[in-house]
């Protein structure tokens, strides 16, 4: 792969925070250096000294003074190690990723943990766009991806899809006005990525099958474009197997994945991990290094020691559990629109995440009859 | 003011996520309002039930369950609106800013929480430079800021400082190569902002002086750029009264401030806060909801409790203990350099922070021994190149830390230091 060409120059002229590299380095160092190198503050000034985080299962998860120390002080950019490496072994086990053991240079496997998916996501977007880009996703989006891309000014083409998502022969069909020698030629502007939320898409609680995937991930192949898989609600799956993903059949180190607990630990203390070659992974932890400097490391201590605490297995049961709600969730607002909407209106049974889509029938634009009419009924929907 | 000229079309373009309006207007509707809305998990699914963290007064933060479902939860973009309005009254009382009721569009007062300052530092950046912009900063200057600027292709211009900061001459003489009016043409390429920490510089410990501010506030009113006062270590100043910021003396809305917790209250939770005019710090917003979304919800409710619990009172008696800390850490380390630098070395007092620069006499770059010799006796220290746009060029300078080693270290760190210079001469 030749990655040089999705990173802009912005990206590519990040260059390593000599203090961030600073700070690691005497994280790593023996206790017998006496270090007056970095601007750590001094965590003895810091008035938490405690914390103690009750879990479902009955038991709690305490930081003494010493892990509060290290709770509330600067860490590594990328992440703790001690969660990267959790991470890491989950998604091997999850995703076998092909890209595992490459070379650096070749997409080798990377992660890092970022301040939630979005600001992952965000990142890659910034990483990768030049104004007038051709990027491909398909309508009706995330809007939060749109407001990212829009200022970006790239060009959103459309792909069509029905209810299993992106048609691949839509795709086909728009990549054919290119031939696949021109993604070697700038001026013939090849699209750069294909964005998809490819389990449970918002708003369409859509899923991409694991056929589809397979000729989409063709057709990246042949056109050399990235796959960026933005997968929130892989954990919300209704249905057994899951769906294998694209960084599952990522050959090539093409993919990068968003992966979120959002949806299954916490939204609000704003965790996530990006998985994908470790020469655009290592782009995006530049950009950390000077924004957010690394996503909390209290956060992560806490989600690492819950990780750690179940072990796979109990991630994997916790989230049988998550599903089981949004499960029953999901059946019950079926019912009510089979009871209420019949002929009304239509809709697909989603099969993950926590969105049915539903056009009504005979009103060619909801808006007003829900950002009016509704509210008014005190029922608020999105359109 | 006209902000127009300082927003990118990248910034300007950005328009609210419609899915984070939801958010705000579910979380504001009564409880009647039966909302399929949002996108927010069911906090009930989440595994984390309480949580309870012990201050160093004795008492406990509790979040029940209820508390601690918020705490999990999605929340506001720009801040939880508790943490907002008690941020709001510390501004207004430390630095009473003109800009409090001023109309939105005149640049009235605006506050946001970011997930550390720097994050709102790189959204502010972000924000407003094009490639080829001119920018005023005084080397040397803190790293992360020249790595964070070094990308966005703008022409970083150095204004000459001493041990007082910026030196207002030097500023007014780099400005003079334009006329005040050439601000109004875009050809002519004024300069856009000057970034400046300006209590405790990193690496250097300077401070500037309230007369230096208001000069250079009258030359950023006549060329017409913003002024970011990035201020980390304002909680960190050794003498009273404290120096009048760039913030309090905004008659115009041209001042962009960066306040951080990292030194006083935890440097890992990742929390800051940006004061600016409304028009700025709204486009920061806006970024901020495509990316992080909002700053954990947890940490706002728990550093929100705690500066309620304490007050404003409370907040600056934990700041005064603070202070005493570093200036204990400053008064030893300054005693060892007296005791083995005198004579090799060369450096001033800071008057805030957590650094001490240091020149060493006789050798024009220090960056070998830093590196390579002073690592192998057991001793770091951050050689001065890092902190210069070309971190190339020869530096006698290094930045020594006084936060985390004892006295007992300090000692025997420029003890060794001692030696290794005297053998390197």
């Amino acid at each position: 792969m030749n990655y040089a060409r999705f990173i802009t120059a912005r990206s590519a002229a990040r260059r390593p925070s000599p203090i961030r590299v600073f700070t690691e380095l005497q994280n790593r160092a023996p206790k017998s250096v006496i270090s007056l190198a970095t601007g750590s503050p001094n965590p003895n000034t810091f008035p938490f000294k405690t914390a103690a985080i009750t879990i479902d299962n009955g038991k709690t998860i305490q930081f003494d003074e010493q892990i509060m120390k290290r709770a509330l002080q600067y860490s590594e950019s990328a992440g703790i190690p001690e969660l990267l490496s959790w991470l890491k072994q989950l998604q091997v086990k999850l995703h076998n990723p092909p890209t595992l053991h490459y070379p650096s240079s070749q997409g080798q496997m990377d992660i890092c943990v970022t301040t939630g998916s979005q600001e992952g996501l965000c990142k890659v977007f910034e990483m990768i766009v030049n104004r007038g880009d051709n990027i491909l996703l398909n309508e009706p989006v995330y809007s939060g991806t749109l407001q990212a891309l829009q200022p970006l000014g790239c060009n959103m083409i459309n792909i069509a899809s029905d209810e299993y998502g992106i048609i691949p022969d839509s795709l086909k069909e728009i990549l054919s006005k290119w031939k696949p020698e021109d993604s070697k030629n700038p001026g013939k502007n090849t699209p750069k990525f294909l964005y998809t939320v490819p389990n449970g898409d918002n708003p369409t609680g859509k899923s991409l099958t694991s056929n589809r995937k397979k000729e989409i991930y063709e057709l990246a192949r042949k056109y050399d474009f990235l796959i960026i898989e933005d997968d929130p609600y892989y954990f919300l799956q209704f249905n057994k197997p899951w769906v294998p993903t694209f960084l599952s059949m990522d050959v090539d180190g093409r993919v990068i994945r968003a992966d979120s607990f959002s949806k299954v630990l916490s939204s609000g203390l704003r965790i996530g991990f990006i998985t994908g070659p470790k020469p655009l992974i290592e782009r995006v932890v530049l950009h950390t290094q000077v924004s957010t400097l690394h996503p909390s490391t209290f956060t992560q201590l806490l989600v690492s020691q819950l990780l750690h605490q179940w072990g796979q297995e109990g991630f994997l049961a916790h989230i049988e559990r998550v599903i089981d709600y949004y499960r029953k969730q999901k059946d019950a607002l079926l019912k009510a629109a089979d009871k209420w909407l019949s002929g009304l209106a239509e809709w697909h049974a989603p099969t993950a995440g926590m969105f049915v889509w539903i056009k009504i029938k005979g009103i060619s634009d909801v808006k007003k009859l829900i950002e009016e009419k509704a509210i008014k009924k005190e029922v608020k929907r999105q359109k």
